[in-house]
């Protein structure tokens, strides 16, 4: 008797644990369907709240939503906003009931996933408005330009909208703190690329003009400029 | 009361006749608004052949004195007298002069000038008496210091009063003459056989008083008081204008004014006009007083070409009580006085006007006005507009009227006192005396001669100056701003031009003459009349209304215009307007035509969008709307029109925003279509063509320019019809813009459509826009929802038929909504050259017709209106083939004929009198309102209403024949063209006031033809009431006339129209049967009028009211002497 005991205990004991198992789980799976049902709500709410606020009108301003559809994306950024919202919710409805069940590593697993997804929507939207004014921004310069006179008013319009737009990504990436360290390098080098570039056209192609430029600004004791006195 | 007619004149006393006289005789300040007509009793006509005029041949010409247009007649004096000085030398105060008639032809006289609304104003000289008059020989026999010596002003010193000048000094050296008899000297200021009554003795002032009223009982209405300056006589003065002078003429009124209340007295004072003020003193002295200065001035602007001299003497005019006026005149019996002018300026004006020395006589010129300005008649007119102009009430000569001429070699002034010009008969058709036995020879060089010169041949010559001063006078009667307005000076750079404003309670009266002999231009500042349409009185022709700049105009030498500047007239219909509203709202465009949208703009700009959205529906559009000749709800508040429907049209040119609004409060149904565009500060002859059509300005950044009503913008035309080229479709949320075109748009040419001129016009219901001579381009503005039957008639009649005489469809636009409903925005035509519509035409015929009538008494011939007629039968055959290929079986459910069935007919006929029911109750509910002379028209329409619905009730058609069709719908002379003396029908919109599908549904051609017999009487009727506002004596004259071509018109029409339509073997009661629906639709027409008129135009509906009282009283006639054109 004692034998079969034995040999029915560890079912016995599993029974129990299952037996126990079985409300969390349930309770994990009731938390996981609410939460997607929420999910769908908030998804619901945030598109047409973004749509109400006019934000699909920004990203088409901003040139994103033709850039996503050129791209073979039918879906506006205000459907990927209230995509993300969606998951946030699932995400963490989910990190609810792996915590309910006791899933530590998953549980933690599903935290840093949704600790990330608000950062992308931030990243977004900052993508989205950076871009927007990367082009108001671009057609301001060259409109100011075309009636002030310089040539090249569209080419440095578009340095402008450009300049913006990478500042803009950058920002965002930082946001996502993906390779931060990586993005700051490739930005610093940009940078100083572009002003040695800056200081070679200086200093070669515009040299006399910089030289008379040095001579009005700092003239000689006698009055003379630097050019004729090296002369 | 008895009528004045009925009534004996002999036994009457003379208050009695003045109390019977017509109410307009009797207006307070009468003096302020006549024209007098200055006449001696001897030169005008002599009825009993002794060769002297008398009272029965003046009263015989008192219908040419009453048609002349003048309001009063000034005769001169027919006392007894020894006739040595024209009647001025009194012998009797107290009666007639035999050789001119007796008392009982004087009261008779005044009897017939009362009775035809002419007022009489006689002479009161009361300054002095002929030598011959009873007083004066009492006088010299009386012993002195006699209260009948002292008649008279006695001296035994011819030193006394030293200082009194010498009036005529061609004849007398003294003021004093030595009368044997009375051993001592009388004074005289006028010739020596005229001795000066002496006013310190109180006994002459009585006489004086009692032989005034001895006439003013006779009816008399006015008294000119003679050489009034001179009544008393004090030392050490002029003995001019002294106060007790003054004091003798307020005793003189005293009486007047006691004893009859709307007498005047007009004062003879050759003075300058501050001292002739006087004579006004605080209107307790004369009424009236002679402006002297003026005349010699008119003349001398003329010579010098200059209108500074006439400027100048009334800018030193001084004002008068409200209750005065001045009397003005070019000339008169006398001289042509330079008392009143400078030495130099009486050299300058002897030298122009008589270079001849035996013109002149004492201080003046013995010519008569023709002479004097070589009789060139386009002086003579130019001096006669700035008389009836001018501040006063105008007196005219005799004889001047016709331009007649005088004798110089007649003694004295007697030159401009010949006998009047009747006719080229023996006498110049004055007297049937023995020539030699006239008093003066009549005028007979070949210049002036009565053969040359007479009333006879210039009442038949529509251009001669006996016409044209009937013409302006009758326009001087249409306005009191030139008898009681104030004068204004215009001060235009060219100083040969003379400008001046008069204006009375509201009325302005522009007048602008060229003094020189040569054409001139002038640019008046009227700012201060910005807007106002100036109307050319004569002509009634509307000029450009007055803008901004200065007023443009261009004067024919010696040329004059009088204006009205009016704020309720239309500017000429070709006239495009320039000016930009002043009030427009500024709107501020951040984002484009986005920025009207909140949806459409960036999340931030949403507020801003709100606020722009609300401003341009609530501020922008009301104002803009209420401004449009085609928005309906004119006069009505708008709170809000809302852009209902908004698709954005972009093209090379420009973008455009196609908007549909939607009018709070308004009609549910209807919606308006308003197409925007904008047009920034850099195209700057875009701007400036879009300026005048401008909804608001607006701003963007530093950008300005004006949002306006894009069917101004040829960039928006042009786009239309491109698209149109192209059959596009542009989608838009919500809707769809669909353009179509026909066969007739032909080759789509972008580059040939861009150069094409652009000319855009607004009416009344729509607007047009010319594209060169190859499309007409017509955009609805108000609109419902569904086809509009103008686009379905006239593709069915451009693609399904051959009928060349409807414009054709070149394109349409039209608008499809999401739920289905469609609208109807624009159609294309292909332009027609033509010369005008048959209205305008019929007008012009009409008017030159009556004009041409007016001047003849005698029938117009038989066929008068055989050219017109013929014209009004090719417009029948037109309609009835019109209605022919509209009847058309093609299969097309929306335009196949159906028989007319019975029950069709009780429907229309139902309808129809339920609709004179509802035209009936609305004019009784809006006849307190109406002008009084719609009111009267009114009153007899509703006093028979009970009649009118009994007739209508019993004018159901016996039976029901022919077919029902498609057909115009509102057809009259103003939708047809007149092309290559052929007819071209257009505007197949139908009435305006009915819904869509009421146009669109079949219903008998017959309306379309009893539209256009109505249209006929409103032609006849609109010619006839501008020939009254010219002169409404003659309305009653000419009204059968324009009966006459009214039948004959209808009668021309119907017989045409019968020719096509009607089958050659109807029989007779089918022929009744259509006249009775014609004169059914006919009431069914003047009902619509009379409810669209009140609506729109209450003047007008005495037309449509003169219409139906028409009906009423024979409305079979129309069918009885009409039913025979029906059998073919």
């Amino acid at each position: 008797m004692e034998e079969v005991n034995v040999f029915f205990e560890p079912i016995r004991a599993l029974l129990v644990q299952v037996a126990a198992f079985l409300p969390r789980l349930a309770v994990a799976v009731a938390i996981v369907a609410g939460g997607w049902l929420l999910a769908k709500a908030v998804r619901f709410t945030v598109v047409r709240a973004l749509r109400a606020i006019n934000f699909d009108v920004l990203t088409r301003r901003a040139g994103i939503d033709d850039f996503l559809h050129e791209g073979g994306v039918e879906s506006r950024m205000s459907d990927w906003l209230g995509w993300l919202a969606k998951w946030m919710v699932i995400v963490a409805a989910l990190a609810i009931a792996f915590n309910g069940l006791g899933l530590a590593y998953v549980t933690a697993l599903t935290g840093k996933l949704l600790a990330f997804l608000p950062r992308v929507a931030l990243a977004l939207v900052l993508l989205a408005v950076g871009t927007y004014f990367a082009r108001v921004g671009g057609a301001a310069t060259s409109a100011f330009l075309r009636h002030t006179g310089p040539a090249d008013a569209e080419l440095l319009g578009r340095l402008v909208r450009y300049a913006i737009f990478v500042f803009v990504v950058l920002i965002a990436i930082d946001v996502l703190e993906v390779g931060g360290g990586i993005v700051r390098l490739t930005f610093l080098i940009l940078l100083a690329g572009l002003v040695l570039a800056l200081a070679l056209a200086f200093g070669l192609g515009g040299q006399r003009w910089a030289a008379a430029l040095l001579a009005r600004w700092w003239p000689d004791a006698d009055g003379r400029s630097r050019d004729a006195a090296d002369d | 009361m008895k009528p004045v007619a009925a009534m004996n004149p002999d036994a009457l006393t003379a208050e009695q006749l003045r109390r019977a006289a017509p109410a307009p005789l009797r207006p307070p300040l009468w003096f302020k608004d006549v024209v007098i007509y200055e006449v001696h009793v001897r030169a005008f006509f002599d009825s009993n052949g002794d060769g002297i005029g008398d009272f029965p041949g003046l009263t015989s010409k008192l219908d040419y004195i009453r048609d002349l247009g003048v309001d009063a007649i000034w005769v001169l004096p027919f006392y007894p007298s020894p006739g040595r000085d024209d009647g001025y030398d009194i012998a009797d105060y107290h009666d007639v002069h035999p050789p001119y008639g007796s008392l009982q032809d004087f009261r008779h006289f005044v009897r017939e000038a009362h009775r035809r609304g002419l007022r009489v104003i006689t002479e009161l000289v009361v300054n002095h008496t002929s030598d011959q008059h009873a007083w004066f020989q009492a006088a010299r026999r009386a012993p002195r210091g006699s209260k009948k010596r002292d008649y008279y002003v006695w001296s035994d010193d011819p030193q006394r009063y030293a200082g009194t000048r010498i009036i005529f000094t061609d004849t007398e050296s003294s003021n004093w003459s030595y009368d044997a008899v009375a051993g001592a000297y009388y004074w005289h200021r006028f010739f020596s056989h005229q001795p000066d009554l002496n006013y310190d003795n109180p006994h002459v002032l009585k006489a004086v008083v009692r032989a005034m009223r001895y006439w003013l009982d006779m009816g008399v209405d006015g008294l000119r008081l003679d050489a009034i300056p001179y009544l008393c006589e004090r030392e050490g003065t002029n003995n001019e204008n002294l106060p007790e002078t003054h004091a003798v003429i307020r005793q003189i009124r005293r009486v007047l004014d006691e004893h009859y209340g709307d007498r005047m007295l007009l004062a003879e004072a050759n003075q300058w006009p501050e001292d002739v003020r006087d004579y006004f003193a605080d209107g307790d002295e004369c009424h009236m007083a002679f402006h002297f200065p003026l005349m010699p001035r008119i003349y001398m602007a003329i010579a010098q070409e200059e209108r500074h001299p006439i400027v100048e003497i009334m800018e030193q005019t001084p004002d008068i009580p409200p209750a005065c006026q001045w009397a003005i005149f070019l000339r008169n019996h006398d001289e042509l006085t330079l008392e009143m002018v400078t030495s130099r300026e009486r050299d300058y004006m002897y030298r122009m006007y008589a270079a001849e020395p035996r013109a002149r006589i004492n201080l003046g010129i013995r010519r008569r006005l023709a002479p004097l300005l070589d009789n060139d008649l386009a002086k003579i007119q130019l001096v006669n507009g700035l008389l009836l102009s001018m501040p006063g009430s105008p007196i005219i000569y005799y004889g001047d009227e016709i331009g007649m001429g005088d004798n110089v070699f007649l003694g004295d002034r007697n030159g401009v006192r010949t006998p009047m010009q009747w006719s080229p008969d023996r006498n110049a058709g004055f007297s049937r005396a023995d020539p030699q036995r006239l008093y003066f020879p009549p005028i007979m060089d070949p210049v002036y001669g009565y053969e040359a010169v007479n009333v006879e041949a210039q009442a038949r010559d529509p251009s001669s100056l006996l016409n044209w001063m009937r013409r302006m006078l009758a326009v001087r009667r249409t306005t009191q701003a030139f008898g009681r307005g104030s004068l204004r000076f215009l001060h235009p750079g060219n100083r040969k031009i003379l400008a001046y404003v008069r204006e009375y309670e509201g009325d302005a009266i522009l007048c602008v003459a060229n003094m020189a002999r040569s054409a001139h231009p002038v640019e008046l500042d009227l700012a201060a009349y910005k807007g106002m349409v100036p109307v050319e009185m004569l002509g009634r022709t509307p000029f450009p209304p007055i803008g901004d700049l200065p007023y443009l105009l261009t004067l024919a030498g010696h040329g004059f215009y009088w204006f009205r500047l009016c704020t309720d007239a239309a500017p000429p219909e070709w006239h495009e307007a320039r000016d930009t509203p002043e009030d427009l709202p500024v709107l501020v465009l951040f984002d484009g035509w986005h920025t009207f949208f909140r949806d459409r703009v960036v999340p931030w700009r949403i507020g801003m969008a709100e606020r722009v959205r609300s401003h341009l529906e609530k501020t922008a559009l009301p104002r803009f709307l209420a401004r449009q000749r085609w928005f309906a709800g004119k006069g009505r508040h708008i709170e809000a029109a809302a852009l209902k429907h908004c698709v954005e049209l972009a093209s090379a040119g420009a973008s455009a925003l196609c908007t549909l609004l939607e009018i709070a409060p308004g009609e549910e149904s209807a919606c308006y279509f308003v197409p925007l565009c904008l047009a920034w500060e850099d195209e700057e002859e875009r701007l400036r063509l879009l300026q005048p059509a401008a909804v608001a300005r607006v701003r963007q950044q530093a950008n300005v320019g004006v949002l306006a009503d894009a069917f101004a913008d040829p960039s928006f035309c042009l786009a239309l019809l491109e698209h149109m080229g192209r059959a596009s479709n542009i989608e838009a949320p919500g809707g769809c813009l669909r353009f179509s075109r026909t066969p007739a748009f032909g080759e789509l040419d972008p580059d040939a459509l861009r150069a094409l001129d652009f000319h855009a016009r607004s009416l009344s219901s729509n607007s047009t826009a010319q594209l060169g001579d190859r499309y007409f381009l017509k955009g609805f503005r108000r609109l419902r929802k569904g086809v509009n039957p103008e686009l379905e008639i006239g593709r069915f009649l451009t693609t399904h038929t051959d009928y060349a005489h409807a414009v054709p469809i070149a394109g349409a636009l039209e608008l499809k909504l999401g739920d289905g409903g469609e609208y109807t925005l624009a159609v294309l035509y292909r332009y027609v050259a033509n010369q005008g519509d048959a209205w305008d035409y019929t007008l012009d015929y009409l008017g030159r017709f009556l004009e041409a009538q007016r001047e003849t008494a005698q029938a117009p011939a038989g066929d008068v209106h055989g050219v017109y007629l013929t014209r009004v039968q090719t417009l029948g055959l037109r309609t009835g083939q019109l209605h022919l290929a509209l009847a058309r079986q093609t299969g097309d459910p929306a335009f196949d004929p159906e028989p007319i069935t019975a029950e069709d007919l009780s429907a229309w006929h139902a309808r129809i009198v339920a609709e004179a029911a509802a035209s009936l109750a609305r004019l009784r509910a809006s006849s307190s309102s109406l002008p009084a002379a719609v009111q009267a028209a009114a009153e007899p329409v509703l006093a028979r209403e009970a009649e009118l619905m009994a007739r209508l009730a019993a004018a159901l058609p016996p039976g029901a024949h022919g077919v029902k069709s498609r057909y115009h719908g509102d057809f009259h002379l103003a939708q047809v063209l007149i092309a290559n003396d052929d007819f071209v029908i257009t505007d197949f919109e139908g009435e305006p006031g009915r819904s869509l599908e009421e146009r669109r549904a079949k219903h008998s051609p017959l309306r379309d033809v009893a539209g256009m017999l109505r249209s006929f009487h409103y032609a006849g009727a609109s010619a006839l009431l501008n020939a009254a506002a010219q002169r409404a004596d003659d309305a009653a004259r000419l009204a059968p006339l324009i009966d006459d071509w009214e039948h004959a018109a209808r009668r021309a029409f119907l017989a045409a129209y019968a020719s096509v339509t009607a089958e050659p073997d109807r029989p007779d009661p089918e022929a009744a049967a259509t006249m009775a629906l014609v004169a059914l639709f006919e009431i069914e027409k003047a009902c619509y009028e009379l409810r669209y008129e009140l609506d729109n135009r209450p003047s007008w509906a005495l037309i449509p009211l003169r219409g139906i009282l028409r009906w009423i009283d024979a409305p079979p006639a129309a069918g009885a002497h009409e039913e025979a054109t029906w059998k073919k």
